[in-house]
């Protein structure tokens, strides 16, 4: 087959050869087509970084799944854990049961007053146990001290009950790891309590406003000021962030069977992803724009090409016509040349894309911080073969548009005027 | 065999109508070769496109062995491909082929096996002398070469009409000689009818008989050469 493929005309072989005719021209229709394409494959894998960073960043700080009162994120508390969760201590052990489970931490979402003794101001506070912070990963950055101990470590101190506080925070109250600070809440019941808690970390979240407010404390401080037993939420964390809906589902079921005090209400870490959304809705019709124009310019491109082509061999046209053509086989020939440009186009595309990829997981390249954030992200480009093959697909199917519309011109000129086509 | 009755084509040339060929009638025997000759603007051109199927915009009944010419353009292309070959003035080679891919293309057409293919077609171009040329591109012959490859290439898949128009206009006289000789030996051991269109004597010379054409009329007048 070898052999017989080297004498006789191979389709494609012919194809190639007719690309050679005028090698600049095929290579600059390339050129375009691999820029295309790098640039689909490379803005959009840019895009696919950052919705898995957004992603993970929201699973990190929410939990995959947070279990609460129904409607806990829609309706205000009228005292602080007035919707909170009673059953806490008899879920989790049921959660933990699931294979895809890594952890469930509980939390105490509270707010009012911190002073440091001279100066106030409120803050926003997260009643959590120290696995949280495992939990979250690098997703949130101690710039100063530690984060907050084991409680039942030997070395933690119930009467130093631990703080930590966001950079702003303590910037505005001037007070560094080992200080005390004193928070002063309204309990469960509408009464004010007041507690000391010595400063063990400082941190920051990335966001300047949520640095100026956010502290968190060991749970078991949290409900002590707010004098009550129940916790706002409990945030699952899971293994994969794609099993979360196959968790749900086994959730549900598994709340369904036991006896509760309370109804229990799953929210899915995207129903709480507001950032998420708007980065990706905004970042989908960059990308969707830009698409089109990447579309045009191909288009235009080969249109071009593929018309010249045509046009240059119009009598070569007249002459397979003559010979028995039908229109569709002449045509068939122009859309083979245009699929193989599209081909060879895309996999120069793909590899320079895979290279870009490469050399930015070597080279550290900082982005900029996003507007409202203070700390940039580094520039990574996933490299995707579910999109490098519909950037494939997508310039192939341009270009044969391009190139059916030029040879169908060609092919239904007069074969008598064809053949003394100059 | 080749008959034409009542042949007229009109020409459209901005608002002037030009009558091409004028109500003619004639017919070809089985394996002849037949001269189309006359000045230019005689019509002949027009004709042999009209018996080449190329052009089928046309007054008149034209047949092939008894069987009208087809009206549907595919139909027409489908009989081209059995049953005609063509042979062009300037050769028309398709030139990203070498010799022996030109020449199978007809046979590639006719859905032959790609070893059939190379077989007759390497057989063929070792009959027209370019036995040891058989993967040169077009542009790697000459003239001459050329010609023979396109004889061989409209000869190939034994048609019944092969079609020349000016097969010798671009040779040198010794190679002309050698190409007329080509069809005419080819021709009669295939049984295929030539037509061929020229202004050169010595292909004329060399037809079984030959039209004359003035004006889009049959002229009974003895054709005047140049030289």
């Amino acid at each position: 087959m070898g052999k017989l493929t080297q004498i006789f005309p191979d389709t494609m072989r012919i194809a190639w050869l007719n690309l050679l005719r005028n090698s600049r021209r095929s290579l600059l229709s390339m050129l375009i087509i691999s820029i295309a394409v790098f640039a689909l494959t490379s803005a959009g894998g840019f895009g696919l970084y950052t919705y898995d960073s957004l992603q993970e960043s929201t699973a990190r700080e929410t939990g995959h799944l947070t279990l609460s009162q129904p409607g806990y994120f829609e309706k205000e508390e009228d005292t602080p854990l007035g919707n909170g969760l009673v059953d806490s201590a008899k879920l989790v052990p049921q959660i933990l049961k699931l294979d895809q489970v890594r952890g469930v931490q509980p939390r105490v979402y509270f707010t009012g007053l911190i002073s440091n003794g001279s100066k106030s101001t409120i803050f926003m506070g997260t009643g959590v146990n120290e696995k949280e912070f495992d939990m979250k990963g690098p997703f949130l950055d101690v710039k100063q001290g530690r984060t907050l101990s084991n409680i039942n470590a030997s070395r933690y101190d119930a009467s130093e009950p631990e703080i930590m506080l966001g950079t702003e925070l303590a910037n505005n109250l001037s007070v560094k790891i080992g200080d005390w600070v004193t928070l002063l809440a309204t309990t469960s019941e509408g009464a004010l309590n007041a507690y000391d808690f010595k400063v063990q970390g400082i941190y920051s979240t990335g966001v300047p406003e949520l640095d100026k407010r956010q502290i968190y404390v060991h749970i078991n401080s949290a409900q002590d000021l707010l004098v009550s037993k129940k916790v706002s939420t409990l945030s699952v964390f899971l293994f994969d962030t794609l099993d979360t809906a196959e968790v749900q589902t086994q959730l549900t079921k598994t709340l369904a069977n036991m006896s509760l005090n309370e109804q229990v209400e799953i929210t899915p870490w995207q129903d709480r992803a507001f950032f998420y959304y708007k980065v990706k809705n905004l970042y989908d019709i960059i990308f969707g724009v830009m698409g089109a124009v990447m579309a045009l310019v191909v288009f235009v491109a080969l249109f071009n090409t593929m018309t010249m082509s045509v046009t240059e061999r119009t009598r070569e046209i007249g002459t397979l016509s003559a010979l028995g053509n039908y229109p569709n086989e002449i045509i068939a020939l122009f859309l083979r040349e245009a699929g193989l440009l599209a081909v060879i186009g895309a996999l120069i595309g793909g590899i320079a894309s895979a290279i870009a990829t490469v050399t930015l997981m070597l080279v550290d390249i900082q982005m900029p911080p996003p507007p409202g954030r203070t700390d940039g992200y580094p520039l990574n480009i996933y490299l995707s073969f579910e999109l490098l093959s519909y950037a494939t697909l997508g310039v192939l199917f341009i270009c044969i548009s391009a190139a059916y519309l030029s040879a169908r011109k060609g092919v239904n000129k007069p074969i008598t005027e064809a053949l003394i086509y100059v | 065999m080749i008959s034409f009755n009542d042949i007229s084509k009109t020409y459209q040339l901005g608002s002037q109508q030009v009558q091409a060929l004028n109500g003619i009638d004639g017919q070809m025997s089985k394996g002849s070769m037949v001269a189309l000759c006359g000045p230019s603007g005689s019509g002949k051109s027009t004709l042999l496109n009209i018996l080449g199927l190329l052009d089928m915009n046309y007054e008149g009944l034209v047949s092939i062995n008894g069987n009208a010419y087809p009206t549907d353009a595919l139909q027409a292309a489908k009989l081209r491909r059995h049953q005609f070959g063509f042979i062009f003035q300037r050769f028309n080679l398709v030139p990203v082929m070498t010799a022996v891919e030109n020449v199978a293309y007809p046979l590639h057409l006719l859905g032959y096996s790609r070893a059939k293919q190379k077989a007759l077609a390497t057989e063929i171009l070792q009959r027209v002398g370019l036995g040891d040329f058989i993967n040169h591109r077009p542009d790697n012959l000459s003239g001459g070469q050329q010609q023979r490859v396109a004889i061989a290439r409209a000869l190939v898949h034994k048609p019944s009409l092969v079609i020349a128009d000016e097969p010798t206009a671009s040779l040198d006289s010794k190679t002309a000689t050698l190409v007329i000789d080509l069809m005419k030996d080819l021709g009669k051991e295939i049984g295929t009818t030539f037509i061929v269109a020229t202004h050169d004597y010595r292909m004329a010379d060399h037809c079984d008989s030959c039209i004359n054409l003035l004006d889009g009329l049959i002229s009974k007048e003895q054709m005047k050469w140049a030289s």
